[in-house]
C-alpha cells in the first residue's frame, strides 16, 4: 500500500523530534530514511506505527488516515535492531504467531511457517529456540515473521547493525528479493549510506527532524541539495573560486557556470580526480592510507594550498611526497554558495 | 591465609544450616516419640499415637487443613494476580500519584499487625465481612501484596515491554499480546509470588483469629492452642504436617517455576 | 476482562485519553485494597482519640494517650516491645550480613544449602514457639545436654528464658527466622557488588577483608538498611510469639493491646486503640527516617540493585 505522511510533527518531553515531514512512499517501493543518530528516523518509524502518537499531521495508509488506528491494525509491520524473537516459541512458532492470532487453522500456519523458513534458507530450523540460533539466523526468523504478518508498510529499523559485516550483504540481498517477490512497500532506517545507496529506490536524508532531500539515489549522489547532504553521501572535496560571466575559475580549474556571479566552492568526488600521466606535476602526495583493493589519498596543490581526494588503485605506483599530475572532470562538479 | 578465612566462612555458614536443620529434625523426633523425658537426648519410645489421632475418624484436622489450603491458595493467586498488574502499572507507565502508590505498597509490612487487624476488624463487621472467608481472604490479601508487588516489579522491568510492542506491529491485539507474550514470561514471577503469598496466608494467626473470630477456622489457628497445651508430641506432629503440606505445595509450584521458564536460564 | 478492556480500547480509537486511564485500570484492585487498609488504620486511629459513636463517646481526647504514657504498667509495654524488637533486629542484622557474607564468599548459588537457608521462611511463628519451648524450656534440650555433659546441676540451674521478663526466648525465637531472612535478603546485592566491584579491588591488591569492609559491604547497605526496618516494624508490632513466649507481666504491646480489645466493657476499647496507634506512629516514624536515609543511597548507588 501506499504510505503518505503529511507534516506529520512529534514532540517528546517538548522537544521537537520530528519537524513536519512530509513524504510518500509509493506502492511497493523501497525507500530508505538515511542519517545520523538523532535525527529522529527511528522516531518515524515509530510513527507510522503510532507506537509514538504524533503531535500534528497524519499517517495515510493505502488512500486512508491511520491516525485513530491503534497500532495493531495499521499493518506497519517493524523489525527491530534486537529482533525481539519471542523467547518462548520457537522458531516456525514464532513465524506462525501472526496468522495464529488471526485465527488461521494449525494447519495453515504451520504450512506457511515452513514456506517463509525455506525463503530465508533456513529450511529444518523448525523446532529451534531462539536461544538456540545464531544472530543471522534469528534476523531471517524475524523477517520471516514479519512477512507472515502480511504487512501494508514493512519498517525495518536498522536492522543489520547488530550482524557481522560479513553477514550485512548477505542479508540485504535477501531483503530485496522477498520485497521484490512480496511487492511490498519498505521503508528501511539506516545511519549507514552504502546501505542505502545499494538498496533503494529513493533514499529521503534526515537531520535534525527534517528531510534535507528526498530522490533516487543516483540524483542525491550526483546532485546533493546542500554541502550537509553531500558530505553524508561520500568523501568530497572543495576548491574555492567565483563564477563571473557564466565561468566559475578556481586556481586549478576552470568551467562553464549558470550560476548567478560570486563567490562559491565546487564539489568533487573522489571518483571525479584521477592521476594524470601527463600534465603539470603541480600536486604533492600529503596523505596515503591503504585500504585492501585501493589507496586513499590526499593531494595538496602546491600553489593555493587546496586538497582534493582521490583514490588510487592497488598497487600503488607512487609515495608520500611524489609530485603529479590531476586530471579533474568538471562535468559533475557541483557548485555550492561559499560558506560564509 | 586464603585457607583460613574460608574455613572460619564455612564454619558460619555450616554453623547456620545445622541451627537451621536440628530443631526441624527435633520436631520430627517429638512426633513419633511415646515418651521423652528428662534428662534423655533421645526419645525412650516410639508411637504414632499423634498421628492417629490427627488422622483419626473423627478428627477435623483434614478437611481444616485442606480448606486452609484452599483458602491460602485463593489468596496466593489473587495476591499475585493483583501484584502483577500494580506492578505493570508501576513498571510500564508514567503516571501522576506513581511515588505514593511505590510507598504505600510496603506499608502492609511496616504496619504493626494488630494495629492494622484491631482497626479493620470494626470496618468489617460494619461492611458485614467479618467472620467471613471473603474477609479472612481481603487481609490475607492486604497483608501479601507488598511481598507480589514487589515481587512483579523486579520481573516487569526486567522483561520489559519491547516484545509487547513488537507484537502489536505484527497486528496481535494488546489483550491477546499480554495472553500469549508478556504471561509466558512472567510466568517464574508469578509463581514465585504466589509461592511468597501462599506462606504468608497459611502462616496468619493473629490476623484470622481477629477477623475469622471463631467462625472462620484455619489450620493455623487451630494448632496454637496445641502448641500452648504443652503437649509436645501432639503439638509437633500438628506443626510437622504444616511444614510438610507447605513443602508439598512450594516443591509443586517450583516445579512449574522450572517448566515455564526452560528458556529464561540459557539467554541471560 | 483482559480481552473486554481490549476491545472497549480498540473500539475507541487509538486515543491518548485511553492510553493516560491504562494505568489507573490497572491500580483499581489495589486501590480498593488499598483503601480498606487506610480505613481500618484511619479508624483505629479515631477510636484512640476517643470517638466512639456506638458507646456514645464523640468527643475527640487525648486522655487516653495521657494515661497509658502515665501508667508504669502500660509503659512498660512500650520498653519491653522496644527492647525486643531492638535488640532481635540488630543482633539479626549483624549476624544475617555475616552469613550473607560467607554464602558469598564461598560462592553458594544454589542447590540444597541455599534451600536450606530458606527453609525458615516456610516455618510460621508459632512453630518457632514450639522449637523454642523444645530447646531452650528448662525441660528442653539444651538443658538436658548441659545436665548430661555434667555443667548443670538439676533442671531448676537451667535460666529462665522463657516466660521470663528478660524476653531471651523470644528474642533467640525471632533470630532463628531473622537471621536467614537477612542473609537472604542482602544475597542478590551483595553478591552482585561482590563479583563485580569487589573483585575490581582485590585485583588493585585490597585484601579480601578490606575489600569486604570498604567497598562490598557499604555497596550493600541499602537492601541491609531495608531488611533492618522490615525486621523491626514486624517484630515490634506481632502478635504470636510474645503471646506464646512472653511474661505475665509487662506483656509486650501487642499482646496488651489484644487483652484490652477483647476486655467486655468496651470502654477498654479506645485503651486498645491507643495502644496500636502508638505502635503505629513509632513505626511511621521509623520508616519515615528510613525514607530519608534510603534516598541518599538511592542518589549515590543507585538503590537497590547494583548495575553498571
Amino acid at each position: 500500500m501506499e504510505l503518505s505522511l503529511q507534516n506529520l510533527s512529534v514532540a517528546i518531553s517538548g522537544n521537537e523530534i520530528l519537524k513536519s515531514i512530509s513524504l510518500t512512499v509509493r506502492e511497493g517501493e523501497f525507500v530508505s530514511l538515511l542519517g545520523a543518530s538523532g535525527c529522529g528516523k527511528s522516531t518515524l518509524l515509530k510513527a507510522i506505527a503510532g507506537i509514538i502518537p504524533q503531535s500534528e499531521g497524519s499517517v495515510i495508509i493505502g488512500g486512508k488516515s491511520a491516525d485513530m488506528l491503534p497500532t495493531h491494525r495499521r499493518g506497519t509491520v517493524i523489525v527491530f535492531q534486537d529482533f525481539r524473537l519471542f523467547p518462548h516459541m520457537s522458531a516456525a512458532e514464532n513465524i506462525g504467531f501472526p496468522l495464529k492470532m488471526r485465527g488461521a487453522a494449525r494447519s495453515e500456519y504451520a504450512k506457511t511457517a515452513l514456506e517463509l523458513l525455506e525463503k530465508v534458507q533456513l529450511k529444518g530450523f523448525e523446532n529451534r529456540m531462539p536461544h538456540e540460533m545464531s544472530g543471522g539466523q534469528i534476523q531471517r526468523v524475524a523477517l520471516a515473521r514479519a512477512l507472515a504478518a502480511s504487512p501494508n508498510v514493512l519498517l525495518l529499523d536498522e536492522p543489520f547493525s547488530s550482524l557481522d559485516v560479513n553477514l550485512r550483504q548477505d542479508m540485504r540481498s535477501l531483503v530485496i528479493r522477498l520485497q521484490r517477490e512480496f511487492e511490498i512497500t519498505t521503508v528501511l532506517v539506516t545511519h549507514d549510506r552504502h546501505e542505502a545507496l545499494t538498496m533503494s529506490d529513493r533514499i529521503a536524508l534526515m537531520a535534525d527532524g527534517s528531510i534535507l532531500q528526498y530522490d533516487t539515489p543516483e540524483k542525491i549522489f550526483q546532485s546533493p541539495a546542500s554541502r550537509q547532504v553531500a558530505e553524508y553521501l561520500g568523501d568530497a572535496s572543495y576548491l574555492e573560486g567565483f563564477v563571473k560571466d557564466g565561468i566559475f575559475k578556481s586556481g586549478i580549474v576552470e568551467f562553464p557556470s549558470d550560476k548567478p556571479n560570486g563567490l562559491y566552492q565546487a564539489m568533487l568526488r573522489p571518483s571525479m580526480v584521477r592521476i594524470a600521466p601527463k600534465g603539470d606535476k603541480s600536486f604533492r602526495i600529503a596523505e596515503l592510507s591503504y585500504q585492501g583493493e585501493s589507496y586513499s589519498a590526499l593531494l595538496e596543490h602546491l600553489e593555493t594550498g587546496a586538497k582534493i581526494r582521490t583514490l588510487i588503485q592497488s598497487p600503488c605506483p607512487y609515495r608520500l611526497e611524489d609530485k603529479v599530475a590531476l586530471s579533474i572532470d568538471t562535468d559533475k562538479a557541483i557548485l555550492f554558495p561559499a560558506n560564509k | 591465609m586464603k585457607n583460613k578465612r574460608s574455613f572460619f566462612q564455612k564454619l558460619i555458614l555450616y554453623t547456620a544450616i545445622l541451627s537451621i536443620a536440628a530443631p526441624v529434625i527435633v520436631l520430627l523426633l517429638w512426633s513419633f516419640a511415646s515418651r521423652w523425658a528428662w534428662p534423655r537426648l533421645l526419645p525412650a519410645g516410639f508411637s504414632l499415637r499423634a498421628f492417629e489421632e490427627l488422622f483419626g475418624p473423627h478428627s477435623p484436622v483434614m478437611p481444616v487443613l485442606l480448606s486452609s489450603m484452599g483458602i491460602s491458595l485463593g489468596v496466593a493467586v489473587l495476591s499475585a494476580a493483583i501484584g502483577t498488574f500494580t506492578a505493570r502499572a508501576i513498571a510500564l507507565y508514567d503516571f501522576w500519584g506513581k511515588e505514593l502508590v511505590s510507598f504505600g505498597g510496603i506499608l502492609p509490612i511496616i504496619v504493626p499487625g494488630t494495629a492494622f487487624a484491631m482497626g479493620i476488624h470494626v470496618v468489617f463487621i460494619r461492611l458485614g465481612l467479618a467472620d467471613t472467608v471473603l474477609g479472612v481472604m481481603l487481609v490475607h490479601i492486604i497483608y501479601a501484596l507488598p511481598y507480589t508487588v514487589n515481587i512483579m516489579l523486579d520481573v516487569t522491568r526486567s522483561v520489559g515491554d519491547t516484545h509487547e510492542v513488537q507484537s502489536r506491529v505484527l497486528g496481535v491485539s494488546p489483550s491477546r499480546t499480554f495472553i500469549h507474550v508478556s504471561l509466558p514470561q512472567l510466568m517464574p514471577g508469578i509463581m514465585s509470588s504466589i509461592s511468597m503469598a501462599y506462606i504468608i496466608s497459611f502462616s496468619q494467626y493473629f490476623l484470622t483469629l481477629m477477623i475469622g473470630g471463631g467462625s472462620v477456622k484455619t489450620f493455623a489457628v487451630m494448632m496454637v492452642p496445641f502448641i500452648q497445651s504443652g503437649d509436645r508430641t501432639i503439638s509437633s506432629a500438628y506443626s510437622l504436617l504444616f511444614l510438610a503440606s507447605t513443602a508439598a505445595v512450594f516443591i509443586m509450584i517450583e516445579a512449574l517455576i522450572k517448566r515455564f521458564a526452560f528458556w529464561r536460564d540459557k539467554t541471560e | 476482562m483482559a480481552r473486554l478492556y481490549g476491545k472497549v480500547s480498540s473500539a475507541l480509537g487509538n486515543n491518548h485519553i485511553m492510553r493516560k486511564l491504562e494505568p489507573y485500570v490497572l491500580l483499581l484492585p489495589f486501590m480498593l485494597l488499598g483503601l480498606l487498609f487506610f480505613l481500618g488504620i484511619g479508624n483505629a486511629l479515631l477510636q484512640s482519640l476517643g470517638y466512639i459513636p456506638a458507646l456514645g463517646l464523640s468527643e475527640l481526647t487525648l486522655s487516653y494517650y495521657r494515661e497509658i504514657l502515665q501508667k508504669p504498667a502500660l509503659l512498660d509495654s512500650v520498653k519491653v516491645s522496644l527492647a525486643i524488637a531492638l535488640v532481635s533486629s540488630v543482633l539479626a542484622t549483624v549476624l544475617g550480613v555475616l552469613l550473607c557474607a560467607a554464602m558469598v564468599h564461598t560462592g553458594i548459588a544454589g542447590g540444597w544449602r541455599l534451600q536450606a537457608i530458606k527453609l525458615p521462611i516456610l516455618v510460621p511463628h508459632m512453630v518457632v514457639a514450639l522449637f523454642a519451648v523444645t530447646f531452650m524450656s528448662q525441660n528442653g534440650l539444651l538443658a538436658r545436654t548441659l545436665y548430661q555433659l555434667g555443667l548443670l546441676g538439676s533442671q531448676g540451674d537451667f535460666p529462665q528464658l522463657l516466660y521470663d521478663q528478660n524476653n531471651a526466648g523470644i528474642i533467640i525465637a525471632y533470630l532463628w527466622k531473622e537471621i536467614p531472612f537477612v542473609a537472604y535478603f542482602v544475597l542478590a546485592l551483595m553478591s552482585s557488588v561482590s563479583s563485580t566491584l569487589g573483585e575490581a579491588a582485590e585485583n588493585l591488591g585490597a585484601s579480601r577483608l578490606r575489600t569486604f569492609f570498604h567497598i562490598t559491604l557499604p555497596l550493600s547497605m541499602p537492601a541491609v538498611k531495608k531488611a533492618f526496618l522490615i525486621i523491626f516494624a514486624f517484630a515490634f508490632g506481632a502478635y504470636e510469639l510474645p503471646f506464646l513466649l512472653g511474661a505475665t507481666l509487662p506483656k509486650a504491646l501487642p499482646v496488651q493491646a489484644y487483652v484490652e480489645y477483647v476486655n467486655p466493657d468496651l470502654r477498654h476499647r479506645p485503651y486498645a486503640m491507643a495502644m496500636n496507634s502508638i505502635m503505629l506512629l513509632l513505626t511511621l516514624a521509623i520508616s519515615a527516617v528510613y525514607y530519608w536515609l534510603l534516598r541518599k543511597d538511592f542518589k549515590g548507588t543507585g538503590g537497590g540493585r547494583y548495575e553498571k
